[in-house]
């Protein structure tokens, strides 16, 4: 304890040369701020897998059924060359839309942490942002061990194999911060953890209006049309792409698809952000 | 300068007014007590002053600097332990105070030593490294209390520091609150439901009451004020009416002096100078008026008689969760034994 000292001579606590009350707090800036609330977040996810295992199951329990259940039909008659590597891109999708998002920050704003962090000087957005880079690290940790099970199966990227699953991965992560992004605002907006818990349920129509099962070509109706208006649609078929064939512009179009949806989601964040800095 | 300043804060929550027109000033270095019930306004003012709330209108500002133009500024210079010990259970003790140390720009070795030294302040070194969900109530507490000492802050405001906290805790961090202002010349706002609390530390006290400030002054001050013994009679339920007019013709025929009567939960406080000898006038008079009464008992005034005196009831009353209110019975609603 003796280390504990002020500067000799001057008044406790005190800018000798101004004589302004001082603390050891400085400016440590919104990278700094950044960082360190990431950390947290990381260190919070590698500390719960079993939520990992959680988010793993369900899409692996689809990808095996709809396997089994389609792929006989599909490859002989549809003509899908294989309809397990069809099937691996909605399995990701999944997956990444199955991370807690919102859930650990709105254990933070209901058990008195949130406010803990916000009576320090750091930059309250990045309270936020740390959270969306925890959640972009659960993205990427799902959607690795998917494909390098995908792998296992004998699924192959066309062309360039780095190239494809680097690709794959990069429209899965904007699509999934932009995901966890619903629901971090909902938690913001509501501090509610089962209202948090519960955005779960948008991703239902978001993921199975689209091409999820079949390709686009084959349906008709009104089925036809949803699927064609939901943003989903084109970043699944920008994810095939990539084991299917590279095609520029439908990878254009996807990623296109996927930066408008996390744009929206961000901005709800930053609106539901102000609402809750404001409401104290 | 004043290290702490409100003026007239008033703060709704929708139709509710929590804080109706506080002003108060806290001198640098002092332990100022902010004393009151639960749902007085006690928690709604810590919010205001330490940047978390906006207040409807009015102002505070801590060491000149405004809480709400010069929010950032203001969370450099104070530290805070809020009621609800908000720590997240996932983290060691080490990496909650290291990450606050970071988000307060201490870094490399500095805030190790920081983080040793107020880990060793509060007596948790041994614990520090285990996972906050395996802490006790006492040792959340007293990480709180570190983590708001990390940046070593000009001010500190602590809300309700010993609330459930058993006494030996309470006396650890009285200790430690008290080294901290001798050793750092630290400002200290402390709210707090004991009156045992505001009357051991508080250079100053304040006694909110529904959201207004209704007594101030330092304790002894406030006890001057009450400016008489304090006659406590205990009396059961069905002898109240009788015991109460009983002490009323003792006073009108002047065999005690007309000192202040009120009704307690437990039964009546009469307040009158020369309470050693007047308590004798008292016991007789009972006696003979065929008055069955308990414990009758003199003392000098507390804080607690304060209270009683400026808000009419007793913080016991208020106090759900503290151990004031247990021993005693409720009051059943609509016996009449309010105050003469």
């Amino acid at each position: 304890m003796s280390a504990v000292g002020h500067s000799a001579g001057g008044p406790v606590g005190r800018d000798p040369a101004t004589g302004e009350p001082q603390t050891l707090a400085a400016p440590a800036g919104l990278v700094s701020d950044v960082v360190a609330i990431t950390g947290r977040a990381i260190r919070g996810i590698l500390r719960e897998p079993e939520l990992f295992i959680f988010a793993l199951i369900i899409p692996l329990f689809f990808f095996v059924v709809q396997i089994g259940a389609l792929a006989d039909v599909a490859e002989g008659q549809l003509g899908i060359g294989d309809y397990a590597a069809f099937q691996l891109p909605i399995s990701i999708l999944f997956a990444a839309a199955s991370t807690s998002g919102g859930n650990a920050l709105v254990l933070d704003i209901s058990n008195g942490y949130w406010d803990k962090l916000s009576l320090t000087p750091a930059h309250r957005s990045a309270l936020v942002i740390g959270n969306l880079f925890g959640e972009l690290f659960a993205v990427l940790g799902y959607s690795l061990v998917l494909l390098i099970f995908g792998w296992a199966i004998g699924i192959r990227f066309a062309g360039n194999e780095l190239v494809g699953a680097a690709g794959l991965l990069a429209l899965t992560l904007m699509f999934g911060v932009g995901f966890a992004a619903v629901s971090i605002s909902v938690a913001l907006a509501t501090g509610s953890v089962r209202a948090t818990q519960s955005t779960f349920i948008i991703f239902f129509p978001l993921l199975f209006l689209t091409p999820s099962a079949l390709p686009r070509e084959l349906m008709t109706g009104w089925f036809e049309t949803a699927v064609s208006v939901n943003p989903m649609t084109y970043v699944v078929e920008a994810a095939r792409s990539f084991l299917f064939g590279y095609d520029a512009g439908v990878v254009a179009k996807g990623a296109l698809a996927a930066a408008l949806f996390s744009a929206v989601t961000f901005g709800l964040t930053a609106l539901a952000f102000r609402r809750r800095v404001r409401m104290g | 300068m004043s290290a702490i300043q409100a003026s007239d804060l008033i703060h709704r929550f929708g139709e509710v007014e929590a804080v109706r027109g506080v002003s108060l000033e806290v001198a640098e270095t002092e332990i100022y007590g902010f004393l009151g019930p639960n749902g007085a306004g006690k928690s709604t003012i810590v919010r205001i002053l330490t940047t978390l709330l906006q207040p409807t209108s009015g102002s505070g500002s801590v060491l000149g600097h405004d809480v709400t133009r010069e929010a950032t500024t203001v969370r450099r210079l104070i530290g805070v332990a809020l009621q609800e010990a908000g720590l997240d259970p996932k983290q060691t003790g080490r990496e909650l105070l290291t990450l606050q140390g970071k988000l307060y720009g201490l870094k490399g070795r500095a805030l190790s030593t920081q983080v040793g030294e107020v880990t060793e302040l509060v007596g948790l070194t041994d614990a520090i490294d285990r996972r906050i969900q395996t802490f006790s109530g006492g040792m959340k507490r007293r990480l709180d209390l570190a983590s708001a000492l990390l940046h070593r802050p000009r001010v500190l405001f602590l809300d309700e520091p010993t609330t459930g906290l058993d006494p030996l805790s309470r006396a650890l961090i009285w200790d430690r609150l008290r080294e901290l202002r001798q050793r750092f010349g630290a400002t200290i706002f402390l709210t707090t439901q004991y009156l045992e609390e505001a009357d051991e530390l508080a250079d100053r006290v304040a006694i909110i009451d529904h959201g207004r400030i209704v007594r101030q002054g330092t304790p002894a001050e406030l006890k001057a004020e009450v400016g008489a013994d304090v006659i406590d009679v205990t009396v059961e339920e069905r002898e109240a009416g009788a015991a109460r007019s009983a002490i009323q013709q003792l006073q009108s025929s002047g065999e005690l002096p007309a000192g202040e009567l009120r009704g307690t939960q437990a039964g009546y406080t009469l307040f009158v100078p020369d309470g050693p000898q007047n308590i004798a006038v008292l016991i007789r008079g009972l006696d003979r008026a065929g008055v069955r009464f308990g414990a009758v008992s003199v003392s000098r005034p507390t804080l607690d008689d304060v209270f009683l005196a400026a808000t009419g009831g007793r913080m016991a009353a208020a106090d759900q969760d503290g151990e004031g209110g247990q021993e005693r019975t409720p009051e059943p609603a609509g016996t009449a034994r309010g105050s003469s």
